[in-house]
């Protein structure tokens, strides 16, 4: 037997191979789950038709299935239309923009710990006599000490895909829609790095399974860091160029953003990358802030355990955290209007990135104190919000972009006018 | 404990990203060429047009672009690079030595001169006008 296969490499191999197509499955039926809340918050039904009937009388009781079929819809749909390359794109490119975009969406998963350790007995391939001895194993798609550094790196590649998509169109809507998304997923990641600076600083280390026993041990970073995690939540957000950061493919501005010129496969390729993407980071979320696979209070998914139910159970309280994120996502994304693309840029510059800035210095120090337990942690960070607030009226505010007073209108009603909010006409009546 | 066993160093620990790059790659390049071989093929001389909402598209989308979008890429870059030095800085502090430590002290002031640099290109970029988006 070589040396090199390892219990560690057998379960990171059935790891990866089971996690990528859950992960698939996750995302088709995350637009689904996308439909279905945005009906909901528009007090409409979503999509409820499509079964698993296939059209065929002997599946009949199959039918409806609460609209669960539509994914497999969409899928066979998008697989069946024409791929059309319009006539003036750059042809390479523009058939290697969607690869380039989803190969680093897809493969971003792979340090995280879904399952925690278990105890691998030995492992006797049939029909020979070799055997693969067994040891603690991690249930992760693999396991080295650069794992939060890696995820970043990966992460950060997907920025190419969507300039080569914008700039490949040839079309000037495609184009605006490449810079802006350029532009904004740069801008993000360095709020997003200094985010995580902070977070490290506390763990002290890259190693995903540390870090959620220091998460066991000290509670949740997300209640001794809360401001550190709304950055994050935020930046997670607009790096994956969803609303209310979608400058990049705002309707009313740029048709379809960097995508315009897509059809059939390599579009639904941009869309997977953008859910791959937003389910990468709600694992990274949860595994920073959410202490991973743990629940307190719940034997079972304490590190210690390592049986295999143990994983198993472990790896639906990962799952659960995972989805409870992304539907956070998208109850934001149904609720807030888009911002106006300045606004999303200062946001990232005057507002996020000297503020997390601020994070790293305070939590640097509280280290370098030996302070850096649950209190002063948390008093850092509700110290510095309410600097924030504080000093934030003083600075000096932008004179251009700004709302100006109209007669009659209710949003920016002219000084001293009184505004009529409540609907004056008969038919319309008060709720509640 | 546990954890100490498994730290693992060497490369091969390295290996999984190999596989899953490959399963993503091949998984990308086959729904291309799936949906390129099963799609029908119908060209058109209007249909291959460029896209600008019906209307018939003028000129080309190569044409020059905001400055703007330079001065952005070049600021991004002076953050990363002075992020990324800060990372393995952010994993050792925390390890060395407790509180009264004089060469913690030191390495804190080295680390804070270091923000330092940066946060004064943020002020100048600032005062230039660099983010203002307006």
């Amino acid at each position: 037997m070589p040396s090199w296969i390892t219990a560690q490499l057998v379960v990171s191999v059935v790891t990866i191979a089971v996690m990528i197509h859950v992960m698939l499955i996750c995302v088709a039926y995350f637009v689904m789950m996308e439909r279905k809340v945005s009906a909901y918050i528009q007090d409409r039904i979503g999509p409820n038709r499509v079964g698993f009937d296939f059209g065929l009388p002997p599946l009949k009781f199959l039918k409806g299935c609460l609209g669960l079929g539509q994914p497999l819809a969409d899928g066979v749909k998008f697989i069946l239309k024409e791929d059309y390359t319009p006539n003036r794109v750059d042809k390479i490119l523009f058939t290697l923009a969607p690869i380039i975009v989803v190969v680093p969406a897809m493969i971003g998963f792979l340090i995280i710990p879904w399952g925690g350790v278990w105890q691998c007995p030995d492992i006797h391939i049939p029909f020979t006599e070799l055997v693969i001895p067994g040891a603690p194993v991690n249930v992760a798609g693999a396991v080295f000490n650069a794992g939060i550094v890696y995820l970043l790196a990966v992460a950060a590649l997907g920025v190419y895909g969507v300039t080569l998509g914008g700039w490949a169109g040839n079309n000037k809507f495609s184009f605006l829609g490449g810079l802006r998304a350029t532009a904004q997923m740069i801008s993000y990641e360095i709020p997003m790095g200094l985010a995580l600076l902070a977070a490290l600083l506390v763990y002290g280390t890259f190693r995903t399974d540390s870090i959620i026993q220091q998460q066991v041990d000290a509670g949740w970073l997300i209640f001794s860091q809360p401001l550190v995690a709304v950055i994050f939540f935020i930046t997670g957000l607009a790096e994956a160029n969803r609303a209310p950061f979608d400058n990049a493919e705002a309707e009313q501005e740029l048709v379809g953003g960097y995508h315009t010129e897509y059809s059939s496969m390599r579009f639904a390729l941009f869309f997977l990358a953008e859910y791959s993407h937003l389910f990468t980071s709600a694992a990274f979320f949860s595994l920073i802030f959410l202490g991973g696979y743990s629940i307190p209070g719940v034997g079972l998914t304490d590190p210690s355990s390592t049986s295999l139910l143990a994983v198993l159970v472990k790896l639906l309280s990962f799952m659960g955290k995972v989805v409870f994120i992304v539907f956070l996502g998208m109850v934001v994304r149904w609720s807030i209007p888009r911002l106006r693309y300045d606004q999303v840029m200062m946001v990232a510059w005057q507002g996020l990135i000297p503020l997390s800035l601020g994070l790293v210095l305070v939590n640097s120090v509280l280290v370098y104190l030996d302070m850096a337990t649950f209190l002063p942690l948390l008093l850092g960070n509700v110290a510095l919000g309410v600097v924030t607030l504080a000093f934030a009226p003083l600075l000096k505010q932008s004179t251009v972009n700004r709302r100006i007073p109209l007669y009659g209108s209710r949003f920016s009603p002219m000084p001293g006018e009184a505004v009529q909010t409540s609907p004056t006409h008969p038919m319309a009546r008060a709720d509640g | 404990m546990v954890l100490q066993t498994l730290a693992s160093t060497d490369l091969q620990s390295y290996l999984p990203v190999t596989l899953v790059v490959l399963m993503a790659v091949s998984f990308a390049v086959a729904n291309v060429v799936i949906s390129q071989v099963l799609g029908p093929r119908r060209p058109g001389e209007t249909k291959g047009q460029t896209y600008e909402s019906g209307m018939n598209p003028v000129g080309t989308a190569r044409k020059r672009f905001n400055v703007r979008f330079y001065l952005i890429a070049m600021v991004f870059l002076v953050f990363d690079v002075e992020i990324i030095f800060l990372y393995p800085w952010a994993v050792t502090f925390p390890n060395i030595a407790p509180y009264p430590n004089g060469e913690a002290l030191i390495w804190l002031g080295r680390i804070f001169f270091f923000i330092l640099t940066t946060v004064v290109a943020y002020v100048y970029g600032f005062r230039k006008g660099v983010f203002k988006f307006d």
